[in-house]
């Protein structure tokens, strides 16, 4: 069928070959019609055919000759090929514009077929391309008869009138391909035409209908199988190396042996400097003279290297000092953690605190932090009324009467009071915490001017408080302590020096807060009245005076302390627990003057409470103070004394033991002296009874004629030897396999009159004791000593010895008796020649640490070759693995030269 | 004997032949046993893995055996009798004529009348002798200078005497307990433990003493540790026939019934019994490979067994009596009866024993023991009036390993060997009839008792049987569901029956000896101060 298909289409092209080359003059004319006959055979036509028009012809001759003919439509004249539009005559018009643009159209379309035909495979590529063609193209007729004929077999009546909307199945399906031919028509008269077409006649003689593709589930499967062997192909490849790989008893991994850096010089000498510390390092190391200094005999490094004595002593004080430095606090830390006083707890809290509020006033952040605190303190306090005093405590002193108590409590009552009062009190404003607090105080106390607070106001009050301070300072005499260390002369001197350095600085500060404040009355003239240096004990505002104070405070200290430090250095070492003692004593001043601080920031906090109380507990809190710091320097300085006493007692002790010591050592090594020589005595004499060779006359009855009783037992011993045998052996046997009993009547078990009597035993008894019987023999029998009428193996497992068998055949071994004869050659070195040793023990795997094992590179191989190397010594594996590596380099060479 | 050739010279084909004859005896021995039959493995990898093996082996052997058949310095000697001349006639006297001096001084007599007979042992280098003479003269003895190192005097019966591990330790088995000495005859040790021993024997590798006693006690101690590893009653009363086979390390004794038990430490039963002789055992011997144990019973019979394969038979029976047999390294036998000595010799190599050399020492002399000095051909001869040394052509291995024993030995290689071999210690359950079994698979033990998982499985799996089966399709009344669920239950507890019956008889009889064991402690109250108490051991 589709013989005679292909074959009607080749006729069809060959008639349409002369017809289309008038074409190109007829288009103008008749637009509508497609590929025309010549004019003289259309008339000769039209003669036989009286008929107008083309539309009714067709229709007559599709009636008179039905669609099932075929040979007959072949001979159709091309103008009554539309004959089978005689349903959409409508569609006809509608298609009459894309045929004006024929030539344009059947160039893109076919660019889209073709470029469809990529993807959709083959087969389909046809088809559509007839579709595209025949609804662009108008030319049908003759070219897509035997199609055409095919699917116009049925009639499909339309239920609605044809339409855009509604297209007939010619659209959708399409008429007929358009061939190659009626591509190459237009093409005529071209250069390169008649090879083409050469071409095109040969390709079209050889093709081969097309048949409808295949499901989608098969194209996939074939699509795999075709994928798989293609892989498969690829892998085989593989398989001759993986082989040799995996039958080789060792692999080797050492054929690549460049292992980068050996050495860590290698390592070293690679190094270049980056950094600039490196580059300056590196120009000092490689610096010329040192460089030559190296070259030389190195007597030169010896002056490069030289150190001044200066520099020396210097790095020595130094790290005298650091380590002073470092024990001291270390002493410090242990001391203050050993004090158990409430009083300098709370002393040390109140430092702290305020040494935080200064950091508050100083850093934005950690006053933030605190008003946060204080924010949480006071919300607390208000929501637990702790402090109101409702405690039992307050409730029991109050019922007492305060003024009954001592002035302690009244102390702690009032401070609690307070406490409380300050946290419950309503804020203004919670800006910034204590300095707001601090603020409302002054504003308390102080004129309107400073409610205004403004910046200039403050700064100037905190002016003239670092002025009072100073002042203060300036006035305050150092009492010289007439006793002590720090009575002596240098010591006081020292004194003097830094109390006028001090005194200088003060000055100076002085000077400049006067500058400042200068400005500041400069800058707002009104205020200066209030700014008169102040008068008897500071009260007021001593908060705002606190930074610079302590700061100044804490400079001086570390000044004096620095001081003394060098000095420290400066003397020598046996004054050093002297020292030590006295920047104790320095620092308990210091202290002193903590709690001198202390109550002055109380104060001020309290200002609106009783200043009687106050001072009170100033004179308690400053009384411990001094006492404890007292007490703790003469413990520091007393274990230093202790441990020195102990150390020396020890060494006293020391010196009389060793003496005895080794006298004992003296006796006991004497001792052993003498012990061997009196065993050497004893063994001289030993020897010397050896050397008395006299016979003893007790062994000498040794020798004794057998008795006639032994001779005759002797003579018939044979007797009845081999009987015992075999009942020795017939009692191991039944030791372990005991004979069956014998079974027995009991007389009056189960039996009710004489009957039983007559039948004997009941026969599951026999059978019980004959298969009883039988076990053993089979057992017997299966004894290894079993047809050794004279042997008795004892079949006594040992289960000691169990932990020298395996439990069960390892691994890849399935049958007993080839694992067994697989371990029976030893393979150590005491068993094997040397030559063979190495095989014999080679691990699996033979690989350098640190050497890279690279993924397995492809070469050829041999599948049939035998496989030689099992046995050879490493060096001509090594050899074999070089080459390999080689060529494997030029694989990797001739693939990159593929990629190109 | 010995092919010489030049360098030049091209062998005769014969000769070829003659020498790959000789090499692949070689190499069968090194073979240790025939290449394994990988046809029938399954596994590829592995028949690849074990061809690439068995190949290894069969090149490590040839190598041993070229190196065996060139490279050896020595070979030993032999008697080659001419004519009508029997080796058997040929006296020491006239062997002394032929050979070296050096040789000809290990043919000597050592006469000590007064405190005979002697007894000897030598080291596994066979440099020092042990002597001990019955009436407690112990020497030892430097035979390759002919020196005597020490001697001491026990005053006391000594019947025994061996070597431990090497020279410098001897034990003696004296009148009451054995003893151990050092070389300078310092006492170290008394092993009160082991009694009147009678004969002692050292096991080399496993550093155990074993001895037997008067009453018939087999006892092993450990040299290195001191412990008592093993301490069995043979229940087969006395005997003084005690020797060690150098294979495997186990001990046999020879007893009064003609019967040879084995013994290993790590079982209180003899691992072997087999009747040798009618009469009582007088000597006991061991071919040093192991697989050849010679017997001399008091009915004038020595016979040759072979210990590999077991049979009723002996592989050969001698006529003579023997008062003390012993094989050389080569194989040599030399048994001896009272003051004639004669060597026995499987020339054709088919273990068939005959007469190799004879000798007689002066009459009257009682010989109590023959040795063989190792690695060299000599036989020791240890008898009532000293001891004396005779030359046995072809008897001592001719080349010596250094690394087994060496006897040019150094005190420093000595110590270093020393440590060696105490490395290499082998622990006393090694001992056992077949050494090579070690490293195999566990032989199947004898189930006796199921365990209950076993019989609980064995239930289960005889219900699941039962349960597969379809019941048949009854007629109308009686293919009712309800009997059909009757019958399948029925069916089940049929299967179950007689595993729970055995359950239950084996639950009773552990009852009955549970109640037997009461009734035996439990008189009753009017008989029971009669009772004496035991006391608790």
């Amino acid at each position: 069928m589709a013989e005679t298909k292909r074959k009607s289409r080749g006729e069809a092209k060959g008639r349409r070959g002369k017809p289309s080359k008038k074409q190109k003059k007829g288009t103008d004319t008749r637009e509508r019609k497609g590929p025309r006959l010549p004019n003289a055979l259309r008339k000769e036509l039209e003669r036989l055919n009286p008929v107008d028009e083309g539309f009714g012809s067709d229709e007559d001759q599709e009636e008179v000759y039905g669609r099932d003919l075929y040979e007959y439509e072949e001979e159709l004249p091309e103008e009554e090929s539309k004959k089978n539009r005689r349903y959409d005559p409508v569609e006809n018009l509608e298609y009459q514009m894309p045929e004006e643009f024929e030539d344009e159209n059947v160039s893109s379309d076919d660019d889209n077929d073709t470029r469809n035909a990529g993807e959709d495979g083959v087969e389909d590529e046809d088809e559509e391309d007839d579709d595209g063609r025949q609804r662009t193209t108008r030319i049908t007729s003759e070219a897509f008869e035997g199609k055409k004929k095919k699917k116009n077999n049925v009639v499909i009546s339309e239920a609605y009138p044809e339409s855009e909307y509604n297209p007939t199945r010619d659209m959708l399906e399409g008429e007929g391909p358009v061939s190659i031919g009626d591509l190459l028509d237009p093409l005529h008269g071209v250069s390169g035409y008649s090879k083409l077409r050469k071409r095109i006649h040969h390709l079209e003689k050889k093709s081969v209908p097309t048949p409808a593709p295949l499901p989608k589930a098969d194209q996939e499967k074939l699509e795999r199988k075709a994928a798989y062997e293609k892989s498969k192909e690829e892998l085989q490849k593989w398989e001759p190396i993986i082989k040799r790989n995996r039958e080789a008893p060792t692999i080797y991994f050492d054929d690549d042996m460049d292992l980068g850096f050996s050495t860590v010089g290698a390592i070293a000498s690679e190094f270049e400097p980056r950094t600039e510390f490196e580059k300056k390092i590196a120009s000092l190391v490689y610096d010329d003279q040192v460089m030559e200094a190296h070259q030389k005999d190195g007597s030169r490094l010896l002056e490069l290297n030289k150190v001044s004595a200066e520099d020396e002593k210097d790095r020595h004080n130094r790290m005298a000092k650091m380590r002073s430095l470092l024990f001291r606090h270390e002493m410090k830390s242990k001391h203050i953690k050993k004090i158990k006083s409430k009083t300098y707890h709370r002393l040390l809290k109140k430092d702290r605190l305020k040494a935080s509020s200064t950091q508050s006033q100083m850093d934005p952040e950690a006053a933030k932090e605190l008003a946060m605190k204080q924010e949480y303190e006071r919300a607390k306090e208000r929501m637990t009324l702790r402090h109101k005093g409702s405690s039992k405590w307050t409730k029991r002193i109050k019922e007492r009467g305060i003024d009954v108590q001592d002035e302690g409590t009244r102390t702690a009552i009032a401070e609690q009071q307070h406490l409380h009062a300050l946290l419950t009190r309503k804020m203004n404003s919670m800006k910034d915490g204590s300095s707001s607090s601090s603020d409302d105080s002054s504003d308390e106390d102080d004129v309107d001017v400073y409610s205004a607070g403004s910046d200039q106001a403050r700064a100037s009050k905190l002016l003239e408080k670092a002025k009072e301070k100073t002042l203060n300072l300036l006035d305050e005499d150092d009492e010289v302590p007439n006793s002590g260390v720090l009575s002596l002369p240098f010591m006081v001197r020292g004194f003097k020096k830094r109390n006028e350095a001090a005194a200088e600085e003060a000055k100076l500060a002085l000077q400049e807060y006067e500058s400042w404040s200068n400005q500041l009355e400069d800058s707002n003239g009104t205020d200066n009245a209030k700014l008169a240096p102040p008068s008897g004990r500071m009260v007021f505002n001593a908060s705002k005076k606190e930074a610079p104070e302590s700061s100044n405070k804490t400079k001086s200290d570390n000044k004096i302390r620095s001081d003394n430090y060098y000095g420290n250095s400066d003397s020598e070492d046996d004054f050093e627990p002297k020292e030590n003692v006295d920047i104790r004593e320095d620092r308990s001043s210091d202290l002193q003057n903590n709690g001198g601080i202390n109550p002055v920031l109380l104060n001020k906090e309290s200002k609106n409470h009783k200043d009687s109380l106050f001072k009170n507990f100033d004179d308690i809190v400053q009384d411990p103070g001094p006492k404890t710091t007292h007490d703790v320097s003469i413990f520091a300085s007393g274990t230093w004394k202790k441990m020195k006493g102990g150390n020396n007692a020890d060494a006293n002790v020391n010196k009389p033991t060793r003496p005895l010591e080794s006298v004992v050592l003296n006796q006991n090594l004497q001792e052993p002296v003498k012990d061997l020589d009196e065993d050497s005595d004893a063994d001289s004499e030993g020897q010397m009874v050896d050397g008395v060779l006299t016979s003893d006359p007790k062994v000498e009855s040794s020798y004794e004629l057998p008795s006639q009783a032994e001779i005759i037992r002797q003579a018939f011993a044979a007797d009845d030897v081999e009987d015992d045998f075999e009942k020795e052996k017939q009692e191991v046997l039944n030791e372990e396999n005991p004979e069956p009993e014998k079974p027995v009547l009991l007389p009056g078990w189960g039996q009710w009159t004489h009957v039983q009597k007559k039948k004997g035993l009941p026969s599951w008894m026999l059978q019980e004791h004959e298969s009883a019987k039988r076990m053993r023999e089979e057992t017997l029998k299966k004894r290894k000593d079993a047809h050794l009428k004279r042997v008795i193996i004892s079949e006594k497992l040992d289960k000691k010895a169990e932990k020298l068998y395996t439990k069960s055949l390892p691994y890849p071994f399935t049958s007993k008796e080839v694992y067994e004869h697989s371990i029976r050659m030893p393979l150590g070195p005491e068993f094997n020649p040397a030559t063979a040793v190495g095989a014999l023990n080679r691990p699996e795997v033979m690989k350098k640490p640190g050497v890279i094992i690279k993924p397995i590179e492809f070469e050829e191989v041999n599948p049939y070759e035998r496989i030689e190397e099992q046995t050879q010594s490493g060096k001509k594996q090594k050899k074999r693995n070089k080459s390999k590596s080689n060529s494997g380099k030029n694989g990797t060479k001739v693939k990159t030269k593929l990629k190109n | 004997m010995g092919v010489k050739q030049d360098d030049g010279s091209i062998m005769p084909t014969s000769e070829q032949e003659k020498i790959s004859d000789e090499l692949d005896i070689r190499v069968k021995k090194f073979l240790r046993g025939e290449k394994t039959n990988l046809e029938g493995l399954q596994d590829k990898k592995l028949k690849g893995q074990l061809a690439v093996r068995e190949e290894l082996f069969g090149k490590s052997a040839q190598a041993a055996a070229k190196a065996e058949k060139w490279l050896l310095p020595s070979e030993g000697g032999y008697l080659e009798a001419e004519g009508i001349e029997k080796t058997w006639r040929i006296k020491q006297e006239s062997i002394a004529r032929e050979i070296d001096i050096l040789s000809a001084r290990s043919q000597y007599d050592i006469v000590l009348p007064d405190l005979g007979p002697y007894t000897l042992d030598f080291t596994s280098s066979g440099r020092y002798m042990a002597a001990g003479g019955r009436k407690g003269h112990l020497a030892i003895l430097d035979m390759k200078n002919m020196s005597l190192v020490k001697e001491i005097q026990v005053r006391e019966t000594v019947r025994d005497v061996v070597f431990l591990h090497n020279e410098l330790f001897f034990a003696a088995a004296q009148k009451k307990y054995p003893y151990i000495y050092n070389r300078d005859g310092t006492e170290l040790h008394c092993l009160k433990e082991h009694g009147a021993v009678l004969r002692l024997q050292f096991l080399k590798n496993h550093f155990l003493l074993a001895s037997i006693n008067k009453s018939g006690q087999l006892r092993y101690q450990d040299v290195t540790m001191g412990g008592m590893v093993a301490n069995y009653r043979t229940g087969l009363g006395r005997t003084d026939v005690m020797q060690v086979n150098p294979y495997n390390g186990v001990v046999a004794l020879g007893h009064s019934l003609g019967t040879v038990s084995m013994w290993k430490p790590t079982s209180s039963t003899a691992l072997l019994k087999r009747l040798c002789h009618k009469g009582p055992i007088t000597a006991m011997a061991f071919h040093p490979n192991g697989h050849l144990m010679a017997t001399a019973g008091k009915e004038k019979k020595i016979m040759l067994w072979d210990l590999r394969n077991l049979k009723d038979e002996p592989l050969q029976t001698l006529p003579g009596n023997a008062d003390t047999l012993d094989f050389s390294q080569k194989g040599l036998l030399a048994r001896s009866t009272s003051s004639f000595v004669q060597i026995l010799t499987d020339s054709s190599g088919t273990q068939n024993y005959n007469n190799y050399m004879t000798h007689k020492i002066i009459k009257g002399y009682q010989v109590e023991k023959v040795l063989f000095r190792p690695y060299e051909d000599v036989l020791g001869i240890g008898h009532s009036m000293g001891w004396s040394s005779i030359l046995i052509p072809g008897s001592g291995e001719p080349n010596f390993d250094s690394w087994v024993a060496n006897p040019f030995e150094t005190s420093k290689q000595r110590r270093e060997k020393e440590v060696h071999s105490l490395l290499d210690k082998l622990p006393p359950e090694t001992i056992m009839l077949n050494p090579t079994k070690i490293g195999t698979v566990k032989p199947q033990r004898r189930k006796e008792k199921k365990t209950k998982e076993e019989k609980e499985a064995d239930m289960e799996a005889a219900v699941e049987a039962v349960k597969g089966i379809e019941p048949k399709k009854k007629t109308k009344g009686r293919n009712k569901p309800s009997k059909r669920t009757k019958k399948k239950q029925e069916i089940v507890a049929n299967a179950k029956r007689p595993f729970l019956e055995q359950q239950k008889k084996e639950e009773e009889q552990v009852a009955r000896k549970k109640q037997k064991v009461i009734e035996q402690v439990e008189l009753p109250t009017s008989l029971q101060r009669f009772s004496r108490k035991k006391s608790a051991t």
